[in-house]
């Protein structure tokens, strides 16, 4: 059953299941769910604990790879079916490498639909295949186009890196370079490839190819990166408007296309500012039409440029200001297209869409995490509900993860009417 | 250590009788600050402002929550306290006897209806090129997250003019990611540690 669009909830109310367990009792920085499995991997000190979403306990550990802290962790995508649904991990440490790991235990055939927990506890059931090293210092970010050809990883050091997989099957990792993006003048915080939609494809116009990688920075902006006919990749774009660092970022994935238009999809940045954005890309056949318009309009590029090497990509809406410090992270789902942050003043506020880009806020927790700081919150499917709520409640959930150590689920329910 | 290598050879030096304390106020000799906060050094294991455990409890009742929070205000002096007895990196003295911590300007922003406490720690550097500004104000913001309650949100900047590269230092202290890698470094783990000799 479809959720109503967000633009008809007047009102949502968050309550808290219970949280995972155990506890982590040390700062945990990200719960990454994984894209089709009731799985979710938080990551916290030199590992990572996978949580199984049907039970909210410890399913596996993935440990023993790295020398310091990893930051966050990234699942790849598309894995064949024929490979027994296998799961594989990417971690972001700050020892400078990323990590690509497997899961050992055999594939069980009811992996799908329930989760069990793993017997074996000393952290060995993930194998560490490859170390991806290159970075001279922090890796703070792993993202996977959506094939999983390629991995896009970031680092204090200023750089994105592009991996290529060049290995013979699936199970053969091996990974190569393909690019190295040095424009950024500060730390590169976070990066996302565009998911793959029906608007994303429709707008390659030839001279690029269908993947597309945003990244954020403590230089305060956002580029947009594409791979061109010569297979070189090149900044299309540089998102500028935020005053502080970029924290992160992350696409517009909604299944519902917006008035039957295929738009390429829009990003949402979130930053240290306390500000949420919204950027959109001004299409080529909008601009042929408005051609007349620009000049008046007062774009600052003239247009022949543009359309040689790049994007035109403007804010079109700054959410409502809650946030009183750094946001962290935001998320926006995929189902209901409604948008969640969180941050360092322990609140979490969700938001919802109105008409022409404006944006309302359905709901705010304060004291999320008691006193302590947020550091992600993400949507995910919930696979612990077992009886129809008759669609009070959403079909998703949010987790948030804190410096408290503690991954804590929140049920979302619909009020009804104005209170 | 050789003169010539410090950024500032000769400083200004304030004897301990000069410092700002709590017997100016009210006459009450102090103790070191480590042992009235030790109960908040491993702010995780218990302690009223641990929400965490009723989450319950705090989503039928909003209000609960900050009544928790709300022990014993600390004032301006008890940070001072805190931070003024650590050693500064390169000179055989305190923060405090060097001026970098003043009190004026530690400023303390209370917890109002929903907000958080907050610590603006405003540094005076002993000259305006002072290379090690990040490493004092990293000491200053790790012995402020280490000493106070959660709730609190601690700031540290340089005070305005007082650096030449305000700014980029200001960025970095207040930079949560790069704050947490920089104490997994060892070489500067040991540099603060020693730095705090002087805080117990």
């Amino acid at each position: 059953m479809a959720p109503p669009p967000s633009s008809v909830v007047e009102q949502l109310q968050l309550e808290p299941l219970p949280e995972f367990t155990p506890d982590l009792y040390t700062r945990a920085w990200s719960s990454v769910p994984h894209p089709t499995l009731p799985l979710i991997a938080t990551s916290h000190a030199t590992a990572v604990t996978v949580f199984s979403l049907t039970t909210f306990t410890k399913h596996s550990s993935v440990s023993g790879g790295h020398e310091r802290s990893v930051r966050s962790a990234t699942w790849k995508p598309a894995l064949p079916a024929a490979a027994g649904q296998q799961l594989c991990l990417v971690t972001a440490s700050f020892d400078g490498k990323a990590g690509l790991w497997r899961y050992k235990e055999e594939p069980s055939e009811h992996l799908a639909t329930e989760i069990t927990t793993s017997s074996d506890e000393d952290g060995e059931e993930w194998e560490f295949t490859v170390a991806l090293e290159g970075h001279e210092n922090e890796v703070k970010c792993a993202s996977f186009s959506p094939s999983g050809n390629f991995l896009a990883t970031c680092s204090r050091d200023k750089s994105v890196w592009i991996w290529e997989d060049v290995g013979a099957s699936e199970g053969d990792d091996d990974w190569e370079t393909t690019a190295i993006l040095n424009e950024h003048d500060g730390d590169v915080k976070a990066v996302a490839w565009c998911p793959d939609t029906p608007g994303r494809n429709s707008n390659s116009r030839g001279r690029y190819s269908a993947d597309v990688l945003a990244s954020a920075s403590y230089d305060n902006t956002v580029r947009i990166w594409r791979e061109d006919v010569d297979g070189e990749w090149v900044c299309v774009a540089v998102l500028e408007g935020h005053e502080g660092t970029v924290w992160g970022l992350e696409w517009e994935d909604n299944d519902k296309k917006r008035g039957g238009e295929q738009r390429f999809p829009r990003l949402l940045t979130y930053s240290a500012d306390a500000t949420i954005r919204i950027w959109t890309l001004q299409e080529e056949q909008e601009e042929q039409q408005d051609e007349g318009m620009k000049g008046a309009v007062g774009t600052f590029v003239p247009n022949v440029m543009r359309r040689g090497l790049k994007e035109d990509w403007i804010c079109t809406s700054v959410l409502p200001k809650i946030h009183t410090r750094d946001i962290y992270s935001a998320s926006w789902s995929r189902q209901s297209g409604m948008v969640a942050s969180t941050g360092s003043d322990g609140v979490v506020v969700v938001y919802g869409e109105t008409e022409g880009d404006g944006w309302k806020v359905l709901a705010t927790v304060e004291y999320a995490h008691g006193p302590y700081e947020i550091n992600h919150v993400t949507w995910c499917k919930r696979f612990d509900k077992k009886e129809s709520t008759e669609g009070e409640e959403e079909e998703e959930m949010l987790v948030t993860t804190g410096d408290d150590g503690i991954v804590r689920p929140w049920k979302i329910k619909r009020i009804s009417g104005t209170t | 250590m050789e003169k010539a290598a410090l950024d500032n050879a000769d400083p200004t030096i304030l004897s301990v009788s000069q410092l700002p304390s709590r017997r100016q106020k009210n006459g009450a000799a102090r103790h070191g600050p480590a042992s009235k906060y030790d109960h908040l050094i491993s702010p995780r294991q218990s302690g009223p402002w641990d929400l965490s455990s009723s989450v319950s409890s705090w989503s039928s009742d909003e209000d609960e929550g900050d009544e928790d929070l709300a022990i014993e205000p600390l004032d301006e002096q008890e940070i001072y306290d805190l931070i003024s007895p650590i050693s500064d990196p390169e000179h055989p003295h305190t923060l405090g006897q060097l001026s970098v911590v003043n009190l004026p300007d530690i400023h303390i922003t209370p917890s109002r209806g929903n907000t958080l406490n907050t610590v603006l720690v405003e540094l005076t550097p002993t000259v305006n090129h002072c290379s090690l500004a990040t490493v004092i104000g990293l000491a200053v913001r790790v012995r402020l997250e280490k000493a106070l309650p959660p709730n609190f949100r601690i700031d540290v900047r340089m005070k305005e003019g007082s650096h030449a590269q305000d700014d980029q230092v200001n960025k970095q202290l207040g930079d949560k990611e790069r704050v947490a890698a920089a104490l997994e470094n060892d070489q500067l783990t040991r540099v603060l540690n020693k730095m705090m000799e002087t805080c117990a």
